[in-house]
């Protein structure tokens, strides 16, 4: 779902760098000391991410991991992404640099809505709805990622619907690939480190 | 007690991460942009366009322009991904290939390659309309026949760079991308530490 280069026009690219500015100086305010690794990493997930392909579908598409980054982060997600997404433009050639702005505001918006969404089900509840609550976030921020594309391309493509159609279809196996491994990671924290997703568990320990 | 707790963060995150290598590893290294690659050969210019995972490009646009920005002609990309077109005009070509979703790549082909073409094409033509019968080789046909061997004979060579034009990430690429950022990770650790120490001898005094 990377943008690339010379695909969009200037007053889009500044917009998506403007807003994704904004999202990152509000994660960094977030980021506090014991966050750090944990940002790093779920930002090298992020960066690893990109390479799985998963071969069902019309198009070619891979992991993006952008649910768990923006459960597990919130706002922090934005920095964590940026990162990833410099690091795939310099070295993969994915994306490129000048649309990283945008790019970034595509992946990590979907997370942060997410964490809004989501993260108190997640954390608050036990069981069956917990894990619900981890399956759709992983699944929606993928389809929300793919709506923002969509919009971004708005400019370029002309016909809105087709191309976010056109992207949420290609990337249907994704989101339910992501449902599941959003699950599993929140099923895996629960039990072995629940101070992670913070909520009540966090709290009485 | 905090020193404890933070220790088990960094083992169970850096679990989550190697698991996520180690799936990673298993399957294979793809990556995700679009390529086209195109060669003349005699009057015509071929083109491949493939996404690099090696999925192939499949009905999609690519435009074809001159060295001044005007559209020449336009095609789709048949289910091979490829698009073969006859030189239209004498000049550097610029070929844009449009795979949709935000997935754009180019290829440009010198003047002097084109060039060479045509005249080898005009050469052909001049044959054509001269008597056929001539016991002798001209030296215009000779050169025709040398340029149409050493063509068949190239095919596969060329074929052989588009394929490593499309060839992924490579494993030192990512295993770097990662350093990167826990190199990142160490140096934001080391700012906010600062921060900290200065904000605690502060209040010493």
């Amino acid at each position: 779902m990377h943008i690339s280069e010379g695909v969009l026009s200037a007053p889009v690219l500044i917009t998506g760098a403007a807003l994704a500015a904004v999202g990152i100086s509000v994660g960094l305010k977030k980021m506090d000391y014991e966050k750090i690794p944990q940002v790093a990493v779920l930002s090298s997930a992020f960066f690893v991410a990109s390479l799985i392909h998963v071969p069902i579908g019309p198009s070619s598409v891979h992991l993006i991991l952008n649910g768990i980054n923006g459960l597990l982060l919130g706002w922090m997600c934005f920095p964590s992404i940026l990162v990833a997404l410099a690091l795939q433009a310099i070295l993969f050639q994915f994306g490129g640099i000048t649309v990283l702005g945008i790019n970034t505001m595509n992946m990590a918006l979907p997370g942060v809505i997410c964490y809004y969404l989501f993260s108190r089900l997640v954390n608050r509840e036990r069981g069956l709805i917990s894990l619900a609550a981890a399956f759709s976030c992983g699944l929606l921020s993928v389809f929300f990622s793919g709506i923002l594309v969509a919009l971004s391309l708005l400019f370029t493509e002309q016909s809105f619907m087709s191309v976010a159609k056109l992207i949420v279809v290609a990337h249907l196996p994704i989101m339910i690939i992501e449902g599941i491994i959003t699950l599993f990671c929140v099923a895996f924290l629960h039990r072995v480190k629940p101070e992670l997703l913070g909520g009540i568990y966090g709290k009485t320990t | 007690m905090e020193k404890r707790h933070n220790s088990t963060i960094m083992y169970l995150l850096i679990l989550f991460f190697v698991s996520i290598l180690i799936i990673f590893t298993s399957l294979p290294v793809l990556a995700h942009k679009v390529i086209i690659f195109a060669w003349v050969e005699g009057d015509t210019v071929f083109t491949e366009s493939k996404f690099s995972d090696g999925k192939k490009a499949i009905n999609s646009q690519v435009l074809v322009f001159d060295k001044e920005g005007t559209q020449l002609l336009e095609g789709k990309t048949n289910n091979k991904g490829e698009f073969s077109f006859k030189i239209p005009k004498l000049t550097a070509l610029r070929i844009l290939l449009n795979a949709g979703m935000g997935h754009k790549a180019e290829w440009k082909i010198p003047e002097s390659e084109i060039k060479e073409a045509g005249s080898i094409s005009e050469i052909k033509r001049a044959g054509e309309s001269s008597q056929p019968i001539n016991v002798g080789l001209s030296k215009e046909e000779i050169k025709e026949l040398i340029e149409e061997s050493l063509d068949r004979k190239l095919r596969p060579i060329i074929r052989m760079m588009t394929e490593s034009q499309s060839k992924g990430p490579s494993i030192n690429e990512i295993i770097g991308g990662i350093g990167y950022i826990f190199g990142l990770m160490g140096v934001a650790i080391y700012f906010k530490n600062r921060g900290k120490r200065r904000r605690e001898v502060k209040n010493e005094n």
